[in-house]
């Protein structure tokens, strides 16, 4: 148990070459996530979603501002924090096995050790059976779903997840996000999970929070109360999800006063 | 379908068929062209003389000797060459300020090309096997170095930063995720590295040489025996062949199509 | 935030001295290597027979040039290699088109071609001399023999890649078989075939080289050679310095803007060969 991540004041600043001048990628952001919260945070293009979870990762540095993880400042990347990749990112030249169970080769474990619990999370994603195969003989929601296993069972203490389902069609990620909630349940990792897809950031999260457009600041954060477990035939009528998702576009598609 | 027929199409089919038919019409080409005796006999020799000097030479065990020298040769320089190559190929890959140094450098190398290096050579070490495995290394060296360099700086980055976050240090990081991804391209460099490597053996061997194929070839120019000759460079483009077929070919296939990988250019 | 727009003298200023930075950073490996190379030959005391120092290679270079010597065996390196390759281009390259235009044809010869790429070069000398006899016969066959099948073989390549709906195209909007060749065909196959005469023309000057070493008596190749008979070590440094330095030149500024043109320009990707 910890604080949490605490985010203070954030910014990023970029020197734009060709404007010939300074832009904010991310300006004078602050929020909180509770250990074991969902957050979904989206915005229009170029709001610095994206840039924001890249410095929470530890990928760029901040310009401005301070992040703390369950009392530790941030300073680079690390295995307390996650990552699940748009492009999956999976080790072409290991196996399912080997991929998943990476992070914790990397913390010294030893091999019966490691397969053991990598063989869990595969089953835990759906995926028992397809250990010794490699990521080219495996669809994009499969490679997905070994990417999520890969970040879980290393269990970290904040699961970064950066637009993860915008590359894979449509009915399968209606299939991952329900995946996804199941797993939250059973869980409970605080995720960060960045998207532009409106519908997805309210039916995966606790909390909502919209950005602006550049530079980029918190315009608003909205409580999703709708009951769990989620599913996609029930929401699609809810009246609720309805009015929140088209709270949510109507701030995402409209500029700031 | 007789059974001489699907004996005879599932040959065909082979991959040692389809790269070695096409020469068999070439082969009876030749032949004709000198039975025809469009060119002196002395200066256009057939297949069938070919094959007899080939028979010939083994018989005396020549052939044999001097084939080992030559690829003895080539795989010292070949070794040298790579274990030298790649971790420089890695380093200018990984490191921007090493690139920008020596980027130009390597190429004004390359560019000088192994033989103009001979004489000096000569003048330091004589007609020795130090220069003829200087001229292999150097030759190879620099394919080798190129690919390594083009494998290392494509490789994605959110596999580098996957690592990271899954808590792999540099260390790690370069023998998990840069080797591994560079290596389509690494082979690439072998191949082509090999292959300029055969030609520079050959090039010291006629210049310095006192055994191997080149040394044979050149030697049988004095000698005026062309005959020789064309069988120095028949053998010399299967052993070519041989090499690519039977070492990188496997090489790529137990890692790159095994891994589903491709090929990442500039 | 702050609004740093830099007024217009600025910006140019900064470009200058961007290209001015660059121009640095091309030319400082070079500086840093010549003055190591001083350093070691002052420092290990090493005598000129076995290698000499930068300033005997500068004092050879002004004599080599003031008595034309250096200037006519660089014409005679450029010229053969120049002759050669354009007359191996002007042949291969509609060689590589007409066998290209049938595909079981083309699948015929590519495994010749690649093992007569292999052989390009060094490996025909002994022959060549026999054929042609020493000089220019010889030497213009081993630069021919190196840039022909290379071409040929990226040729073939370059047009095979071609994607077949792009053929489609062109004759459902009424294109004849040679506009087919001369508007799809050869553009198409352009990167590859710049390509296959970047990689043909470093073969022919390495080829060139060792060819003047064994065969004929002018030329860079002949004068390095020459120089070691009498030790001169400084003339063979400046040979190959200057070898090294005419390739850069040639490949860098005359091949490689070619090619990156044609692949550039038109947007194409390169196929690997």
């Amino acid at each position: 148990m910890g604080d949490g991540l605490i985010i203070r004041d954030l910014s990023k600043v970029y020197y734009d070459v060709y404007a010939g001048q300074h832009v904010a990628a991310v300006d004078r952001v602050s929020l909180q996530i509770a250990t074991g919260e969902f957050v979904s945070i989206l915005g229009p293009s170029g709001c610095g979603k994206t840039t924001l979870l890249n410095i929470v990762a530890g990928f760029i540095p901040p310009t401005h501002g301070e992040i703390t993880l369950n009392g530790r400042r941030i300073q680079g990347p690390g295995p307390d924090r996650g990552v699940v990749f748009q492009s999956f990112a999976l080790f072409p030249w290991k196996t399912v096995l080997d991929n998943v169970a990476f992070g914790l080769k990397m913390r010294g474990m030893p091999r019966d050790d490691r397969d053991r619990i990598a063989r869990e999370y595969i089953a835990l994603v759906g995926l028992a059976g397809s250990e010794s195969r490699f990521p080219h003989e495996l669809s994009g929601g499969m490679q997905q779903r070994v990417g999520v296993a890969r970040v879980l069972a290393n269990d970290p203490e904040l699961m970064l997840m950066d637009e993860p389902f915008a590359s894979v069609d449509a009915q399968t990620r209606m299939t991952l996000q329900e995946e996804l909630t199941r797993i939250w349940e059973a869980r409970q990792p605080t995720i960060l999970f960045v998207t532009h897809d409106v519908e997805e950031a309210v039916f995966l999260a606790n909390r909502v929070i919209v950005l602006s457009a550049r530079p980029g600041r918190i315009r608003e954060t909205l409580q999703v109360d709708l009951p769990r477990p989620r599913a996609w035939r029930d929401l699609v009528e809810d009246a609720a999800y309805k009015a929140l998702v088209a709270r949510v576009l109507s701030l995402v598609r409209t500029t700031p006063s | 379908m007789t059974r001489a027929g699907a004996v005879a199409r599932h040959l065909i089919a082979t991959p040692a068929a389809r790269t070695l038919g096409p020469f068999v019409p070439i082969v009876a080409a030749w032949a004709m062209v000198v039975e025809l005796g469009v060119f002196p006999r002395a200066f256009f020799p057939g297949p069938l003389e070919v094959v007899r000097a080939f028979g010939d030479l083994v018989y005396k065990g020549i052939l044999p000797a001097y084939l080992q020298d030559s690829v003895t040769r080539l795989a010292v320089g070949a070794a040298a060459g790579i274990a030298l190559g790649v971790p420089f190929g890695l380093l200018v890959g990984l490191h921007a300020a090493s690139y920008r140094f020596f980027w130009p450098i390597v190429i004004f190398f390359q560019a000088i090309g192994d033989i103009a290096w001979l004489p000096i050579l000569l003048i330091w070490f004589g007609f020795t096997l130090t220069t003829m495995t200087f001229v292999i290394v150097y030759t190879v060296i620099f394919p080798v170095i190129f690919n390594t360099a083009l494998g290392v700086r494509t490789i994605a980055p959110d596999m580098v930063r996957a690592a990271q976050s899954l808590g792999a240090g540099s260390h790690r990081i370069l023998w998990e995720v840069l080797v591994p991804g560079a290596l389509p391209n690494i082979i690439t460099g072998l191949r082509n590295g090999l292959g300029y490597g055969w030609r520079a053996l050959i090039a010291a061997e006629i210049i310095v040489g006192t055994s191997g194929i080149g040394f044979m070839m050149f030697d049988a120019r004095r000698a005026g025996s062309v005959v020789e000759m064309i069988l120095g460079m028949i053998v010399l483009g299967i052993l070519w062949y041989v090499v690519d077929a039977g070492i990188v070919a496997p090489l790529e296939r137990a890692t790159i199509e095994r891994w589903g990988l491709t090929k990442r250019e500039a | 935030m702050d609004a740093d727009a830099l007024s217009r003298p600025g910006r140019t200023a900064q470009r200058v001295g961007g290209a001015l930075g660059a121009a640095a950073w091309f030319v400082a490996p070079f500086v840093t290597l010549v003055l190591a190379w001083a350093g070691a030959v002052w420092l290990f005391d090493v005598p000129v027979r076995v290698f000499p120092s930068p300033a005997d290679v500068a004092g050879a270079f002004v004599q080599q040039v003031d008595s034309g010597v250096l200037g006519n065996h660089v014409w005679q390196s450029v010229r053969r290699v120049f002759v050669g390759g354009s007359l191996a281009m002007l042949t291969s390259i509609p060689l590589g088109v007409a066998i290209s235009t049938n595909r079981a044809v083309s699948g015929f010869f590519t495994p010749v071609l690649r093992f007569f790429s292999v052989l390009a070069g060094i490996a025909w000398i002994p022959l060549a001399t026999l054929w042609f006899g020493y000089g220019f016969g010889a030497i213009t066959f081993i630069v021919f023999n190196a840039v022909f099948f290379v071409v040929v073989y990226n040729t073939i390549l370059g047009v095979n890649r071609i994607p077949g709906v792009l053929r489609d195209a062109a004759l459902s909007l009424g294109a004849g078989r040679w506009q087919v060749l001369t508007e799809v065909l050869l553009p198409g196959a352009l990167p590859n075939i710049v390509t296959g005469i970047r990689t043909g023309m470093g073969f022919a000057w390495r080829g060139l080289i060792a060819a003047e070493i064994i065969a004929t008596n002018a030329g860079l190749g002949y004068m390095v050679f020459l120089a070691r008979d009498f030790y001169r070590t400084e003339v063979i440094v400046l040979g190959m310095i200057m070898i090294g330095a005419i390739w850069v030149a040639i490949d860098r500024l005359v091949l490689a803007p070619i090619e990156r043109r044609t692949i550039e320009r038109w947007g194409l990707t390169r196929r690997t060969a």
